[in-house]
């Protein structure tokens, strides 16, 4: 009886060798630099705290995630000392996208995963906490077409329809994703600035250049929707696919933040949402 | 080697960041800055369903009011917000319908007045720079009577 079982492990090693999945001898923590945050929705406004601030009711749509008191006026003052419902609790922070419509119904999320990675730069160990208070914007917003759009959507348990920038057609039985990198290299002095994209940046050719030198988590928004079949009908609060965008608002507390980005990130080890490891 | 660099980074990133700096008390700040741009942004738009109807007020109030807005900018016009579902801001598909269908045009029209208004009644409080709060007051007062002349 033992021999049978024996072969499907060695299958099950060999096929995930080939498909470059890292298995871990018990035991012995993944080598890959992450830790995460999953808060599903918490409240939909038409608010934006960064975009248009203090200007309640005068945005588009946006769905948030994670602290609940977030709004047109809010400050890192105000968020801090609130609740959210993020895996984990200690995540107060603050995350919004624009509301998905198929017509006019709005459509939640109903999976919403932020990954703090340390790949994008050859160097983890150099990585810092990000920030508290630190905005970040990722997207954009106004994009016209593929070519302005670093949007990508795909199919969850769909691996062969190939992603895009808008919106793909999901076989029955799957469901809607898009993927969100946000900028991982910050300007060291500004939490936010004028056009709140320019006190970050992406790494280039794997480190952070001299302009935005320091090296924070990359964050990775990933939403799942309840929606497959034709993408006749869907649209964001902000256009096509191609203006998916997100907005962080680094709350944080200090020490879960700095624990994490020291056992996870700097040495290269998967952590779970407590930020600890096996 | 690596922790000297961490200490260059750690002394690199003294004194401790900041938000951009806090506008002066009754000054142009973010709030002032991001409700002009939205208010351009919408009242252009409108235009494009106003043109659509026989009223010269209508069109002459936005007119009015974009000019007021354009003298506030600090810095170069930036439609932020072209392609959104903005409240007030009819979007490109409600004027290509409102162009052959003079009911949809009627109710886009007063959507167009209704949620404005409502941005501007919660933009009063926020904006506290007296020339761009004088431009609120304006438009506040446009659309206060655009509507109650129906």
């Amino acid at each position: 009886m033992r021999k049978p079982l024996f072969h499907i492990a060695a299958v099950i090693g060999l096929i995930a060798t080939a498909l470059s999945i890292p298995v871990a001898a018990q035991g012995e923590p993944v080598r890959v630099a992450e830790f995460l945050a999953e808060c599903p929705i918490s409240h939909r406004l038409a608010d934006d705290p960064i975009v248009l601030p203090n200007l309640a009711g005068a945005s588009h749509f946006h769905d948030f995630f994670g602290n609940h008191s977030t709004n047109a006026r809010s400050t890192q003052q105000s968020l801090e000392g609130e609740t959210g419902n993020c895996n984990p609790a200690s995540d107060i922070s603050s995350y919004w996208v624009p509301t998905l419509y198929r017509n006019n119904t709005a459509i939640a999320p109903t999976g919403v995963t932020f990954y703090y990675l340390g790949e994008g730069v050859n160097n983890p160990a150099a990585i810092q906490p990000t920030p508290y208070g630190l905005k970040i914007v990722a997207g954009n917003a106004k994009a016209t077409g593929d070519a302005d759009s670093i949007a990508r959507w795909s199919c969850l348990h769909a691996g062969h329809v190939n992603p895009s920038k808008n919106f793909v057609t999901c076989p029955a039985g799957t469901m809607l994703e898009t993927y969100l990198d946000f900028p991982q290299c910050w300007d060291g002095r500004n939490l936010d600035s004028a056009d709140h994209k320019s006190h970050m940046s992406y790494p280039v050719a794997g480190g952070c250049p001299s302009s935005h030198p320091v090296s924070v988590p990359k964050l990775r928004m990933v939403l799942r929707y309840p929606v497959n079949g034709s993408t006749a009908g869907l649209r964001l609060a902000s256009g096509t696919g191609q203006t998916m965008h997100g907005d962080f608002f680094n709350v944080w507390p200090r020490a879960e933040m700095e624990r994490r980005v020291r056992n996870c990130l700097n040495v290269v080890i998967k952590c779970d949402h407590n930020g600890n490891h096996g | 080697m690596l922790l000297l660099a961490g200490l260059l980074v750690a002394c690199q990133q003294a004194p401790p960041p900041s938000s951009p700096a806090p506008s002066p008390q009754n000054g142009y700040g973010a709030t002032e800055r991001a409700f002009v741009e939205l208010a351009i942004a919408t009242d252009e738009q409108a235009l494009k369903l106003l043109d659509l109807t026989d009223s010269a007020e209508l069109k002459e109030n936005r007119n009015i009011e974009l000019a007021e807005l354009r003298k506030l900018l600090d810095a170069p016009y930036v439609n932020n917000h072209a392609g959104h579902d903005m409240p007030g801001m009819p979007t490109d598909a409600e004027i290509q319908l409102a162009s052959t269908n003079p009911d949809a045009l009627k109710q886009f029209v007063r959507t167009h007045l209704t949620e404005s208004l409502e941005v501007l009644k919660s933009a009063g409080p926020a904006i506290t720079h007296p020339p761009t709060a004088e431009v609120v007051e304006l438009m506040r007062r446009h659309r206060t009577a655009e509507l109650a002349a129906g």
